[in-house]
């Protein structure tokens, strides 16, 4: 049993003879109780001196951690109850992976059987069971960072805190233990906390995922929202792959009804996208304001190929690049001067140079503020979805 | 306009065999793309056809001319690397028009053809830039403007977009295509990213350990692989490999699989009575609804979201794992897991290989 909060957290490095680091700033979220939660964002983030500062590695500069509603910020890092598996590995040399592995339980004092068993199970998990006599200095970085894991995962600790846990794996491993990981960590209902570069780990693994961006937290939430209700441009052009198309756009009430005008990289207008009914049928204050420009955002698989919807009837793209990956295709689209990325699921039986028709669902449209990057509405159809 | 050809090279490093007889063949116009893990071999092959090292057996001619022994600088090979390797101390411009320069072109035909590429690769408004004032993207846009301003016949690329973030990934692997073909060289292009290759490549090289497993087109990589290995390379997730034995049943081959018994399609007789890996590619597990017919009960244990679709982890009746996907948009119904669902295997998907060779067990032709 484990929550954990972090309550406007910050750390500020102060190197000497330069200038001071802010590497978090003020970051505070909530991990429920099993939960899983990924700190995603680029090198630099500050996703690891978080991670660090609730492991009790370095110390809060600001800021509050909780643990069950107890305050744990001043507390070594031992008296914190925290499992960790490190991106540096950081077995003992002189044990056998065995015994690297089953460390914690034997100064626990688990019987033998017991000990034996579990980490069979997790060996097993992560498929180092051939390798358990072996020692660290023998062994692969891939079979390392493993065995770290499986140090880690072992003690089934009421917080696991895991550092860029599967950086190092083999591509043709990483989906299946990704599977097992998740799986034992819900069986066993740890709540754990993982740092990654890597959104497609993030996504895999995470029931809820912090992004992170020069020290701040820019949105928390569930994969699923990050990709359909983005809180700014910069997650939205940072998750997803292919990322979202983003292109500028500006209001316009014309004829009784709202317009986006699209413009195309060098600022022409390119095309229109109608906005459903009477110019009333939109909120004014939900952005839209006639002859601003906004950033419009749409995902790549959002984008109809072969179709028509409601407001960009009769709209054609010119296919300039066709990319077939095995389960999806790519395409890159020209639409009246704009480029789009687009993804279809299987095979599409298009050839590069056609002209295709394709649709915008109103419905998929994201609507950004240009200076700020905030978003402003998710779907621009008629039922109102204010960000 | 230059055929590359790489005639059966080998190479060593002391004891150490890093390519073995290797042979590929890239058009004027063509990119093929060398595609493995580390440690195969990959750079090795792009510095052997530079001229930065020579082969101990085989042959490399360009434009139909052997080109062992000829010094890297007379080749005709352009190159561009993921850690841009540009001069730290020079303008973009400058770093573009070195390879000219090189060449005692006069200033009026240089600038004509780095403002030509700049425009092409979007990099003119930077050209007065030195690398440490560019992002990695425009470093990247700015070491491939350099390696193909001069038209060369061959143009090697080593995992040029290695070091660039996912946008601007994405926009260059729909965009390189159209590029390389305005240039008609024979590109060889390196990286361990399949999906990479696969976008890519005309045709794709599988190099491990040394050798060229398949030499094929993409669809035909990932549709037949050669190999087990080759399977396992192309495709996220993995293949689900299983160690079966088919059995003659009525005059067709069948297998006993999560308790089931499944008849293969006709040609696959070559296999029965020897021992096989069963190969099912996760996007070809059909997921059926509750009760489905015909179906087998697997239990849903985690749900991983992948890209655009998401992927299931199944166990089957004796605890198989199996892993499937399904479209991104079908994920929610699936939960946190923890659930029963039915599945069915579709019999003309399944991939076989000998167990023993690891080699594809092609059906024979009906």
């Amino acid at each position: 049993m484990a929550t954990l909060s972090l309550d406007k957290l910050t750390k500020v490095y102060r190197p000497r003879g330069r200038e001071p680091v802010l590497a978090v700033d003020h970051v505070s979220l909530e991990v429920g109780d099993g939960e899983i939660v990924g700190l995603l964002g680029s090198s630099g983030c500050g996703k690891t001196s978080t991670l660090r500062m609730i492991a009790g590695f370095e110390e809060a500069t600001e800021g509050k951690i909780r643990s069950n509603g107890r305050e744990i910020q001043d507390l070594p890092p031992s008296q914190r109850d925290v499992a960790m598996a490190f991106e540096g590995y950081a077995l003992y040399p002189p044990l056998r992976l065995r015994d690297n592995i089953g460390f914690a339980l034997l100064r626990e004092r688990r019987p033998r059987s017991e000990i034996d068993q579990r980490v069979a199970e997790v060996a097993g998990l992560l498929e180092i069971e051939d390798i358990l006599d072996r020692y660290p200095s023998s062994i692969s970085a891939g079979q390392q960072q493993r065995t770290s894991l499986a140090r880690a995962l072992i003690r089934r600790a009421p917080l696991s805190l895991l550092d860029e846990p599967m950086s190092q794996l083999e591509p043709q491993l990483r989906a299946i233990l990704r599977a097992r990981i998740k799986d034992y960590l819900i069986q066993n209902r740890m709540t754990t906390i993982f740092v990654t570069h890597d959104q497609t780990e993030a996504i895999a693994l995470a029931d809820r995922i912090a992004v992170m961006e020069k020290g701040v937290l820019e949105q928390y939430a569930p994969p699923v929202d990050l990709k359909e209700r983005p809180a700014n441009l910069f997650v939205a052009s940072f998750i997803g792959e292919p990322p979202m198309n983003i292109v500028d756009a500006i209001a316009l009430e014309e004829g009784g009804r709202r317009w986006l005008q699209i413009l195309d990289g060098a600022g022409n207008p390119a095309f229109r996208v109608a906005l459903a009914g009477q110019a009333s049928a939109l909120p004014a204050h939900g952005g839209l304001e006639p002859g601003v420009k906004y950033a419009l955002g749409i995902r790549p698989h959002r984008l109809r190929i072969g179709a028509t919807s409601a407001g960009t009837e009769g709209l054609t793209a010119r296919v300039f690049s066709r990319q077939w990956l095995g389960d999806q295709t790519h395409l890159g689209l020209e639409v009246a001067g704009c480029s789009f990325v687009a993804v279809a699921d299987g095979l599409v039986p298009v050839q590069v140079g056609e002209q295709i028709a394709v649709a915008l669902p109103l419905a998929a449209l994201h609507l950004f503020d240009r200076a700020s990057g905030t978003a402003l509405r998710h779907g621009l159809d008629a039922e109102t979805r204010a960000a | 306009m230059s055929d590359l050809i790489l005639d059966r090279i080998s190479k060593s490093y002391g004891k150490t065999q890093v390519l073995s007889e290797a042979s590929i063949e890239v058009k004027a116009g063509e990119t093929v793309v060398v595609c493995g893990p580390s440690g195969a071999g990959k750079t090795v092959l792009l510095r052997l056809v530079a001229g930065v090292v020579e082969p101990d057996t085989g042959d490399i001619r360009i434009a139909g001319r052997s080109v062992l022994n000829v010094g890297p600088e007379r080749r005709d090979v352009g190159m561009a690397f993921q850690n841009f390797a540009l001069y730290p101390h020079l303008t973009a411009f400058e770093n573009i028009a070195s390879p000219l320069r090189a060449r005692g072109l006069e200033a009026g035909e240089i600038k004509k053809r780095v403002d030509e590429i700049s425009k092409l690769l979007r990099i003119e408004h930077v050209l007065g830039h030195t690398p440490r004032e560019l992002s990695n993207g425009q470093k990247q846009r700015t070491s491939l403007a350099r390696s193909l301003v001069r038209g060369p016949g061959v143009l090697l690329l080593d995992d040029p977009l290695r070091n660039v973030d996912a946008k601007l990934r994405y926009e260059m692997r729909l965009e390189l295509p159209r590029l390389l073909r305005n240039f008609g060289s024979a590109v060889l292009y390196v990286t361990q990213d399949y999906k990479e290759a696969m976008a890519l490549a005309d045709r794709i090289a599988v190099l491990r350990a040394g050798r060229i497993e398949q030499l094929a087109p993409a669809s035909a990589i990932y549709d037949a692989p050669e190999s087990i290995e080759v399977a396992r390379l192309f495709g996220d997730p993995t293949i689900n490999l299983y160690p079966i034995r088919p059995e003659a049943e009525g005059g067709a081959a069948v297998v006993r699989l999560f308790g089931q018994t499944w008849r293969l399609p006709r040609g696959r007789e070559a296999a029965i009575d020897r021992d096989c890996m069963l190969g099912l590619r996760p996007e070809d597990v059909r997921i059926g609804g509750d009760g489905h017919p015909g179906g087998v009960a697997f239990e849903l244990e985690a749900v991983t979201p992948l890209n655009v679709r998401g992927v299931l982890y199944l166990r089957g009746p004796a605890g198989e794992e199996l892993l499937a996907t399904v479209p991104e948009r079908d994920i929610g119904q699936f939960g946190r897991g923890h659930r029963r669902i039915w599945i069915d295997l579709p019999a003309e998907k399944l991939h076989l290989f000998d167990r023993q060779s690891g080699a594809r067990i092609a059906p024979a032709a009906a």
